[in-house]
């Protein structure tokens, strides 16, 4: 029994030590952006090193994909028909979870980086997003079955859409190598982000295929004034709304009370 | 220079709304309306998401009727007792209003909802009172007396009556409390104080004299703008503090101009004015109800329960 524990160990050991392949070492410029009142979207910056298993050796065909995704949440997208001469919401599909934000970036695009399988196996791009198990419903709330391609033109339309707000970011060629090892990204953070945790995944590919992932955690959240009031909004929301009216009724008393002044 | 909506979740230029401020307060100080109905559709555009624009929106009513009925207030213009009974209606129509409200985003149907609404009462409004200020214009000119109201009709015949001294009155309290009621609803679901609404209820439905019609207008609407703010903030957290704060301000100052604005025109020209404005919104809004949208698709938060 021992014995035979220790040639698994050793053989464990033998064949290990060649595989062992490149590695990355990675790091955000910030773990945390801070939502205040002058916030108007930012920039972090990624960048990395890749650990050559055999230094020196010349690197062919790597890739560095950088992927950044943002909390996800359940979505409705709806789809307009027209009904008495006026568009009305018809059809829906919701998404449970889908993330609100999406933003990928690699040294070159996607389709020479690996093959569409891999890419959708481990995710690696916008439309290989997994939004969960979609639930169509038609106007009257009740659910129904759409066939694979109307189904496929709402996810379209749920893309477009974020794209459209800056939310889903593809930059092909985003990641530049300085020369053989390092490498850097910057990825755009548009000021309608939604708040919370976000991952930032990087991955190495070395002939399309992943050697390494590796990732690592990005908060975003509202601090100062905004978190207060944001809090307050949702917190208390009975104290929030009589603050919000009796300001108002106080502005509108000062101006009266600064006119009839005059 | 730009500043984060804590409530929105999105930066806005400080001038833009300040303008935007500046802009409906001038008008409703003009007309003596709140000018929800059109600082909502220019919210909106602004992308301010629609449940947002509309609570935030109360908060600016509130001001400019403080501002309104405590002006009327001074020159003694505000029938209490009908404001009274028109705010009974007023905060239950409020109350169901944020329920509608409520439903009818839960089923998507809201803008649709909001936009129909706001349609049918900018046109049949507009053209109602377009057709009745070229009546009194034309009359002013050709120095015959303006078409003389019917004194009679069937609301006299409802029981509950009451006598409300200042607007020389003796009716049943249902009608201004219906009426109070349904502006109240349509006032929660569309983030307007309502005036443009209670306004030529009160003139053509309850017949009351014009020169009380605007300062009860404006006393009711403070409260019942309140509520709803109350109301939003409570049930939809919709009620962004900055942005509201920013809207009161410039309105507050454009209302001083617009009141002195309207002291230099004549009456039946100023309802004129209004009308064509409520009509163009009108015509606005319908053209993008029937016209091809540029995507077919959109999307929203979906409700946490379903």
């Amino acid at each position: 029994m021992m014995r035979r524990c220790v040639t698994a160990f050793i053989a464990l050991l033998f064949f290990a030590a060649p595989a062992r392949a490149d590695q990355l070492v990675t790091d955000l410029s910030e773990h945390q952006i801070a939502i205040r009142s002058n916030f108007t979207g930012t920039e972090i910056l990624l960048f990395g090193a890749v650990e050559a298993a055999r230094p020196g050796s010349r690197a062919l065909n790597r890739d560095i994909v950088v992927v950044v995704q943002g909390p996800a949440r359940p979505l409705t997208v709806r789809r307009k028909e027209q009904m008495a001469a006026i568009w009305v919401n018809h059809d829906s599909v919701t998404y449970p979870s889908v993330p609100g934000y999406y933003a990928i970036a690699s040294t070159r695009p996607l389709e020479v980086t690996a093959t569409p399988e891999t890419l959708k196996a481990l995710r690696i791009g916008i439309e290989n997003i997994d939004p969960g198990i979609p639930s169509a419903r038609a106007i009257d709330g009740t659910l129904q079955i759409l066939p694979p391609d109307e189904e496929r033109a709402f996810w379209k339309a749920l893309i477009r859409n974020k794209r459209r707000e800056g939310l889903y970011i593809n930059v092909p060629g985003g990641v530049t190598f300085l020369g053989q090892t390092l490498f850097r990204a910057t990825v755009k953070i548009p000021a309608n982000v939604p708040v919370g945790l976000y991952t930032a995944k990087v991955f190495l590919l070395q002939e399309g295929e992943v050697v390494d992932t590796i990732s690592s955690p990005l908060y975003i959240d509202k601090r100062g004034a905004e978190r207060f009031l944001y809090r307050m909004a949702h917190q208390d929301p009975l104290l929030y709304g009589m603050i919000a009216v009796l300001v108002a009724a106080f502005a509108g008393w000062l101006a009266s009370a600064v006119m009839s002044r005059r | 220079m730009q500043i984060y909506l804590p409530i929105a979740e999105l930066p806005v230029s400080i001038l833009t709304i300040l303008a935007m401020g500046v802009a409906v307060g001038f008008l409703s100080g003009m007309f003596g309306i709140g000018g929800g109905f059109l600082m909502t559709p220019l919210l909106i555009f602004l992308g301010i998401p629609p449940a947002v624009a509309v609570g935030t929106q109360t908060t600016q009513v509130v001001a400019s009727s403080v501002t309104g009925a405590l002006a009327h207030f001074a020159r003694k213009s505000i029938d209490f007792k009908m404001g009274g009974v028109l705010l009974l209606g007023g905060i239950a129509g409020s109350v169901s209003g944020i329920y509608i409200f409520k439903l009818l985003a839960s089923v998507g149907q809201i803008d649709l909802a909001i936009s129909v609404i706001y349609v049918l009462f900018l046109s049949v409004i507009g053209a109602m009172m377009m057709v009745e200020s070229v009546q009194a214009i034309r009359a002013a000119r050709g120095g015959g007396s303006a078409p003389k109201r019917k004194h009679h009709s069937w609301i006299h015949g409802l029981p509950f009556k009451v006598r409300f001294r200042r607007s020389k009155l003796y009716i049943s309290v249902i009608p201004p409390i219906l009426v109070g009621y349904f502006v109240g609803t349509l006032s929660a679901i569309m983030g307007v104080g309502g005036g443009f609404i209670m306004i030529p209820a009160m003139i053509y439905l309850l017949r009351m004299p014009t020169n009380v019609v605007i300062g009860t207008s404006f006393f009711q609407i403070v409260f019942v703008a309140a509520l709803t703010g109350v109301m939003h903030s409570l049930e939809n957290q919709a009620v962004d503090i900055v942005l509201g704060f920013l809207l009161v301000i410039g309105s507050v100052i454009g209302a001083q101009y617009g009141v002195r604005a309207a002291e230099k025109m004549p009456a039946e020209q100023l309802r004129a004015l209004l009308a064509a404005i409520l009509l163009l919104i009108g015509m606005r809004l319908g053209y993008d109800l029937v016209s091809t949208p540029p995507d077919l698709y959109s999307v929203i938060e979906a409700e946490p329960h379903s």
